[in-house]
């Protein structure tokens, strides 16, 4: 028996299988995740005295962490759903009221790619942030919108955690190195309208 | 292309020790490489907070239908002598509304889910083999692990249709109504059944997933049970009564 076994309900379960799949169904899980833990934002706004949109972003936030966690495996079912969206969305809290009152709270959101650095050398690292944040987002992104429909699907499906096999099956391709070719083609067009401006 | 397939494969750790070492000394030495990387980096950053983005918009289209139903629900007037009577009126109206209320088909599919299908029968055998084994996984609510068995059962038997009415049911108890869907119509179409439920289970998962036309055609599905004597047709005219 394992741990998620012993401490997870069969409907948290359910819902998990649920997140793990494509399309609709994953669709109606993450719907569904996102609803029956909502009224989290009515106590909030209570709790911490924060603005009712302060509060959704705090929660739509835990709840989109709390999907990329479920996506990547690493939610281990030491406790039910509730109880750990409860816990990061408190941190979500806790952390915008500290920066609130250190008035360090920034209406944007910063683009940090430090996630995904964490595999380089703290040398490598600084210089690599350095460079990331040089990027201009907003060019990037209208750029995104030239690449057409089917590779901006693709990149965008790949940004999401789905592996090259599902995006064949959700895309209609024949094999998933069919669409790693694709998609690596992609971001290489991508990148030379970048760099063309 | 190679480069960006090079710089995935680092960070998807696909790289050998002294690969990875390579591509970390490059980093240092090579400012064109560095660059790609960090463009690599943050197109990716870009891309997921579209798609979060995206999320959030559904996210914030549902907070706000659940808040305006919560509004619709609240009194006008909040007059405390007013109150008193509101209430007593309201009592009366909900128990008016209660009792002639209709119930709703996802609520009948629901119940008879809760009632029927918790536990399905595992024959009394010397042996257990994988049909009994997935059994005992379903009757155990590990449903995911269930559908799993009874697809492989399916994957090396494709005419087991006890098998593919079981991955029906564990598909509707996940929740998986596109998945379920699929076995039951596979069921459905199955003919020289003694019994074919098939059909019956068509119109419940419909039911249950209650979207757009799913109530019209499980109404027209249940209609085919009961005039073609099917098996569901006692629960099916019970159903239909109440529509």
């Amino acid at each position: 028996m394992s741990i998620t076994d012993i401490f997870l309900k069969s409907s948290d379960r359910s819902l998990i299988e649920n997140l793990l799949q494509e399309g609709g169904e994953r669709r109606r899980a993450e719907e569904e995740l996102f609803k029956s833990y909502s009224y989290f934002i009515a106590e909030a706004i209570r709790k911490y005295s924060i603005s009712e949109d302060e509060a959704f972003d705090a929660y739509s936030d835990a709840v989109l962490i709390a999907l990329e966690k479920i996506r990547n495996h690493s939610f281990e079912g030491r406790s039910s759903i509730k109880t750990w969206l409860f816990q990061i969305f408190h941190n979500k809290c806790v952390d915008l009221l500290r920066k609130k009152t250190t008035n360090k709270y920034s209406v944007h959101q910063t683009h940090s790619i430090s996630d995904m650095l964490f595999q380089l050398s703290d040398e490598t690292k600084l210089v690599i942030d350095e460079l990331a944040g040089k990027t201009d987002f907003d060019l990037l992104k209208r750029k995104l919108e030239e690449l057409g429909e089917n590779c901006k699907q693709m990149l965008l499906y790949w940004a999401e955690g789905i592996n090259d096999k599902q995006i064949a099956v959700q895309m209609s391709y024949k094999t998933a190195d069919v669409v790693k070719t694709s998609r690596l083609r992609c971001l290489e067009k991508l990148r030379h309208l970048y760099k063309q401006t | 292309m190679e480069s960006i397939e090079y710089i995935e494969d680092y960070f998807e750790k696909k790289l050998s020790i002294e690969q990875s070492s390579r591509f970390e000394q490059q980093l240092k030495e090579d400012a064109a490489f560095a660059s790609e990387v960090a463009f690599y980096l943050s197109t990716k950053q870009m891309l997921k907070k579209e798609v979060d983005d995206d999320k959030k918009i559904r996210f914030r289209e549902i907070y706000n239908n659940t808040k305006a139903g919560k509004i619709d629900q609240k009194p006008v007037i909040n007059l405390w002598r007013y109150a008193a009577a509101a209430a007593v009126i309201a009592g009366i109206v909900w128990s008016v509304f209660t009792w002639v209320k209709p119930v709703s088909t996802e609520q009948l599919a629901s119940s008879y889910i809760q009632d029927n299908l918790q536990t399905l029968a595992v024959t009394m055998s010397s042996r257990e083999d994988s049909l009994q084994a997935a059994l005992r996984l379903y009757n155990e609510a590990k449903y995911g692990e269930s559908l799993n068995q009874f697809e492989s059962i399916i994957q090396s038997d494709t005419s087991n249709f006890t098998a593919i009415e079981y991955a029906g049911i564990s598909a509707l108890q996940l929740k998986q109504y596109d998945k379920a869907l699929h076995w039951f119509v596979l069921l459905e179409n199955r003919t020289g059944l003694f019994s074919n439920p098939g059909k019956f289970y068509h119109a419940l998962t419909l039911m249950k997933r209650n979207e757009a036309g799913d109530k019209d055609k499980s109404y027209q599905l249940l209609n085919e049970v009961v005039t073609n004597d099917l098996a569901g047709k006692e629960e099916a005219e019970k159903w239909l009564s109440k529509w």
